[in-house]
């Protein structure tokens, strides 16, 4: 095809009029496959399909759904499909499939993501799914209640309450300060109680019992005030009393408390699970009171687990049968007798004599339901950071709750107002018209015609190529592209034109430099690539000069050894090193201490993540380890280049060992290590596992780099695309515009050169 | 511009003594050539000059200075690679002014005496180009260049001419000789090409296996080889070697060599201390056969083989068993062909004991 075209240039004597050859036939046609299967897929949806129900369970929770499933079948229900999904991916994968008319037509969450389903529209009431008020708990009737409508049949209950030690505590004091006053009678190195202390979510048990919550009014910012400000006092008195462990999370409160260091631990019902068989001797016991409180208890949160019917479910009566039978007494009893949770439900007795289930039963009574509207969310983040600034004495109480408060106002500031479409149609039109006009052009010219026949062929080869890299790459730069001029939450965002730029490069009207303002992040973000880069640099070099002496004896053991830190997985590494910067149990607080045993010293152990410097130089060192063997193997290869006799010819010129790595070894492999080096800037610049997990951007954001503050604008305050695709933008440019700056300037300097020498030849008269 | 004494020098890589017990004395400003068979330890005695590997034991003396353990930069010395080894990342320029720069000197002196090189050798339009953007005689020249820019008391060369084509070797090598001439720095000039050899050397030294077989001026080396291999390693065709005993001249007082086969006896002019009964090895050189009058020669030639080379033809043929070849001028040797059997006269013959190898004068 096309070859006689090519062959003697007689385009004339083509046929004008082409049939497509085999190849673009075939593309033809999966084309209009694909779109016959996608109009199709819509009425091939028939009546007898199985109801669809989506859970995030597993292990017991997930035998006991099974089990009331298949009774429902068996006494002549509708057929039911089951789909266990990850507990993360949940609320995407409904966002994604329910609203396009598919997905489940009824699902398993917890209550606190109703608002947000309910203003996606992919949740509805649940009708007569729902018995009445009588069989169930008012907390948790409460829980799945927005507006006085009733969005989702509760099943299960959940919070936290007090795990006690009963090897090291008989009795339990009645009261929080009780409980600390404990601990000087306690074993060395034993807590008189580990929670997250410095966690919202721990916190708000306390904040409860102030009269406090996360969320106010009209999704006000709640942790704000007198009872804020008593309630952080009141852990910092805790902690310096050495009653509480400063720093705990979760993983190390379970830790803690299986082995006897804790007397009492708050937690959930999932800590049981995790103590599995353990020989501890515990028991569960409702939250104490709190004296400062003026004797109030302990509010923890409380998490309602509910049937909730996607708006498409809610229209078919046996969607709805299921889920009052799910949500029916029999089924509460299955649950609680298989998966030992606490029920919703009012009306089915707690097993005789069961202290555990009876004790999670009475908290939830006095638990105060998390908050299900969005703004719930946003609250997490600035509470958190609240509490830890304040733990690490940086600013007192009311300061830390006030700026707080103002990072959740920022954060829920309305969004643009919308703007006009017009410019972007005008610029989009006018590309258009520009490319239309080339196109024109060239086909006018006459080239167009041969030119694009001789081609033909070429693209046969290239096509399945250009599609892939079009749809994996192209399609979702030009969403994200677009989505950047959005702005809002995703279902009732609207157009606002270039605003999240500006609000973003104007610091959102704050000063430049202000924690979290887009310039200090970036400058951030900057040492962050040049002193990863350096550090890289520095080590992987020495290192592949090392191995590649030929005396090195064990070569291939030390290289083996040394690319390992490249072949673990990188969140590993940055988990890894995360639990060795803790400040009372990770390994350098271990090496300090022996060093202390050892020669008599007396260092601190360092709180890592309170500083800016210590915390940077923890990232930093987690992914020096990470990247140093990419740029020792890339030594490596590039030190073969050296050839032998070169660095002979310089020793006998004069240069010394120094010399001759300054100036011919370290020049010769310049130019290997230089795409080397920009991709892990470019690595470095994106590397958000790193800087997420090991610092998690603390102290108070100041760590993160660009990417994971957009991460935390998409996925931890409101959901913020736009504006987080706006950030994702930048980057990419900014590393763009680096990179074409870096080809440009080789590609002259090689021009430079070709031109120098074909001057040499033209002056020379080509001798030799 | 020194004296260059190497006395004793063993060289050993782990267990294999690569160099076993080197004596060479080369005169300020001579030209030295050492040659010898691939492997023989050239490269590394060379080496072991400008200080790139330590001797094993024995000493090195440049002029007065002892430098048997001083590093290569402290040794005064330049060396002219094989593979040329330029900086691949620098220019001409920037490669002839390399060693000045280490050493200091400031920018006017180097620029001087950069372009002053330059101009010598032809390199100034080359002076911009990187090192890849050479021919294989350009780079060639700049590593000469890069050798001379820096004066130093002592050249070494190992095998510089070998990764040239012959003709462009022939004319290098003439160069080369020219510029020593001109700065009259002593060299030391390693190869495994004869022709080089007898060219440019003042002074040859032969190696073989490690050992110093034989040195002196290339011409003395040629006419009197101390041994069968020097013998055999020096000229082009190589010596013919057929082997022989001496028997008594029958009713004479002279001696007689049986060749090869004993077909064929020839005789032998005195030698001291030669009786008859003797292994030995006759070496004839192929240009030493002179064609000659029928029943004139001493031994006549049964020619399986013809190479003509323009102004003489080799004549390959058996004699007693053993394969000789002979040089013969074109003129006179006109009209020979395959199964000739010709005349020849032998103008000069060598005797070496078969033993030892040693030539018998
Ligand atoms: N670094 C080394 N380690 C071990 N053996 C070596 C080393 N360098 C050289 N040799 C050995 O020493 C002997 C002499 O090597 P050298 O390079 O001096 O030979 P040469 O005379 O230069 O030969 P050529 O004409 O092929 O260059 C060889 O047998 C070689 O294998
Ligand atoms: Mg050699």
């Amino acid at each position: 095809m096309g070859k006689r075209g090519i062959i003697d240039g007689r385009e004339n004597e083509e046929p004008t009029a082409r049939v497509p050859g085999p190849a673009y036939a075939r593309i033809a046609s999966l084309l209009v496959g694909a779109a016959t299967l996608l109009s199709a897929a819509p009425a091939s949806a028939d009546e007898d399909a199985p109801i669809q129900l989506w859970h995030a369970y597993r292990g017991a929770e997930e035998d006991a759904l099974a089990a009331i499933v298949a009774r429902h079948e068996a006494t002549g229900g509708a057929p039911v499909e089951l789909l266990a999904l990850p507990y993360d991916a949940f609320g995407s994968k409904l966002g994604a499939s329910i609203p396009l008319g598919e997905g489940p037509d009824l699902y398993i969450d917890s209550h606190e993501r109703l608002g947000d389903y309910r203003v996606r529209e992919i949740v509805a009431p649940v009708g007569d799914a729902f018995e009445g008020e009588e069989g169930f708990r008012d907390n948790a009737l409460a829980a799945v209640t927005l507006d006085g409508e009733i969005w989702g049949v509760p099943l299960s209950q959940k919070c936290v309450a007090l795990y006690v030690n009963q090897g090291l505590l008989r009795e339990v004091p009645a009261t929080l300060e009780g409980i600390a006053a404990l601990q000087p009678g306690l074993p060395e190195g034993v807590f008189a109680l580990a929670y997250e202390a410095q966690g919202a979510y721990a916190h708000a048990a306390l904040l409860g019992a102030f009269g406090g919550s996360m969320l106010g009014p009209e999704d006000s910012f709640g942790f704000v005030g007198e009872p804020a400000i008593r309630s952080l006092d009141l852990v910092q008195s805790l902690i310096d009393r050495g009653a509480v462990p400063n720093d705990a999370d979760g993983a190390l409160v379970t830790d803690l408390f299986r082995a006897g260091k804790a007397a009492t631990a708050i937690s959930g019902p999932w800590l049981a699970a995790d103590l599995g068989e353990t020989d501890v001797d515990y028991r569960v016991v409702q939250l104490p009171k709190v004296e400062a409180a003026g004797g109030e208890p302990m509010r923890p949160m409380l998490t309602v687990e509910a049937v909730m019917l996607s708006p498409h479910g809610a229209q078919k009566p046996e969607v709805r049968a299921l889920a009052k039978l799910l949500a029916s007494r029999e089924a509460a009893e299955i649950r609680q007798a298989t998966a030992h949770t606490l029920t919703a439900r009012s009306d089915v007795p707690l097993p005789e004599g069961d202290a555990f289930l009876r004790a999670f039963a009475d908290q939830a009574e006095v638990a105060i339901p998390m908050p299900s509207s969005p703004a719930m969310r946003a609250t997490w983040e600035p509470a958190n950071r609240a509490i830890k600034a304040f733990l690490r004495g940086e600013l007192d109480a009311a300061a830390a709750t006030e700026g707080a408060r103002k990072r959740f106002d920022d954060v829920r500031r309305p969004p643009p107002p919308p703007a006009s479409p017009t410019p972007l149609i005008i610029v989009v039109g006018l590309m258009l018209l520009y490319m239309a006009f080339g196109m024109v052009r060239a086909a006018r010219s006459g080239d167009l015609g041969p030119a694009l026949r001789r081609s033909l062929p070429a693209y046969r080869y290239v096509a399945h190529a250009v599609i892939a890299i079009g749809l994996l790459v192209l399609v979702p730069l030009i969403i994200g592209a677009a989505t950047s001029l959005w702005a809002g939450r995703p279902e009732t965002g609207h157009y606002v034109g270039l605003a999240n730029f500006v609000d973003i490069l104007t610091a959102r009207g704050g000063p430049l430099l202000a924690t979290g303002s887009f310039y200090l992040v970036l400058l951030v973000t900057l040492l962050w690539t040049l002193s990863n880069v350096v550090l890289h640099l520095a080590l992987g070099v020495s290192l592949g000069l090392i191995l590649a002496r030929p005396t090195m004896k064990l070569r291939g053991i030390y290289r083996v050894l040394l690319i390992i830190p490249w072949a673990v997985p990188n969140y590993v590494t940055a988990l890894a090193w995360k639990g060795m910067f803790h400040r009372q149990f990770g390994a350098v607080t271990g090496l300090i201490e022996g060093l202390n045993r050892a020669f008599g010293l007396s260092m601190e152990p360092i709180a890592w993540f309170s500083k800016f410097s210590t915390a940077f130089t923890a990232n930093l060192a987690t992914n020096v380890w990470l990247g140093f063997p990419f740029m020792m193997v890339i030594t490596l290869g590039a030190l073969t280049a050296v050839p032998g006799d070169v660095l002979e010819a310089a020793e006998v010129d004069g240069a010394t060992r120094w010399q001759r790595l300054w100036k011919v070894t370290l020049p010769i492999i310049r130019p290997t290590m230089l795409p080397a080096v920009v991709l892990g800037a470019i690595w470095t610049f994106n590397m958000f596992n790193v800087v997420f997990l090991v610092s998690g951007g603390e102290p108070d954001g100041t760590t993160d780099i660009l990417v994971s503050e957009a991460y935390r604008w998409a996925f931890t305050r409101e959901a913020q695309y736009g504006y987080a695709a706006a950030y994702a933008v930048l980057i990419f440019l900014m590393l763009f515009s680096v990179t074409r700056l870096g080809e440009w300037r080789a590609k002259v300097k090689a021009d430079r050169e070709a031109a120098a020498v074909a001057e040499a030849v033209a002056a020379s008269g080509g001798a030799h | 511009m020194v004296a260059v004494t190497v006395s004793q020098v063993t060289k050993r890589f782990g267990a294999t003594e690569v160099l076993k017990g080197i004596d060479i004395q080369v005169p300020d400003g001579h030209f030295a050539v050492l040659v010898g068979p691939s492997g023989c330890g050239k490269s590394t005695l060379l080496r072991c000059l400008a200080g790139l590997e330590e001797v094993t034991s024995g000493s090195l003396t440049f002029g007065e200075r002892d430098v048997t353990s001083l590093q290569p930069r402290d040794r005064d010395v330049a060396m002219v690679f094989q593979s040329y080894a330029l900086y691949p990342h620098l220019s001409v320029r920037e490669n002839l002014a390399f060693g000045l720069k280490l050493r200091k000197t400031d920018a006017a002196t180097i620029k001087a005496r950069v372009d002053e090189v330059a101009e010598m050798l032809g390199l100034g339009p080359l002076l911009g180009r990187l090192p890849k953007a050479l021919s294989g005689g350009q780079r060639q020249r700049v590593a000469m260049g890069r050798a001379i820019v820096r004066r130093p008391a002592l050249f070494l060369f190992d095998e510089p001419l070998s990764n040239l084509d012959a003709a462009l070797r022939a004319q290098v090598r003439v160069d080369i000789r020219k510029l020593h001439d001109q700065l009259g720095a002593t060299s030391v000039y390693v190869t495994h090409d004869q022709v080089e050899a007898m060219t440019l050397a003042d002074v040859m030294f032969v190696l073989n296996g490690g050992v110093v077989e034989q040195s002196g001026r290339p011409l003395e080396v040629y006419e009197a080889p101390a041994s069968r291999f020097v013998a055999g390693f020096l000229g082009s065709p190589a010596m013919n070697f057929i082997a022989a005993t001496t028997v008594a001249e029958p009713g004479g007082e002279g001696l007689r060599a049986r060749l090869g086969d004993g077909s064929v006896t020839i005789a032998l002019p005195p030698r001291d201390g030669l009786g008859a009964g003797r292994s030995v090895d006759v070496g004839v050189r192929p240009h030493d056969l002179e064609l000659c009058a029928q029943g004139e020669g001493d031994i006549e030639l049964t020619v399986d083989f013809v190479e003509l080379l323009g102004p003489e033809i080799h004549a390959h043929g058996v004699l007693a068993g053993t394969k000789v070849v002979a040089c013969i001028e074109t003129s006179a040797g006109a009209g020979i062909g395959i199964g000739a059997v010709i005349p020849l006269k032998i103008r000069r013959l060598h005797l070496f004991d078969r033993e030892s190898g040693r030539t018998l004068r």
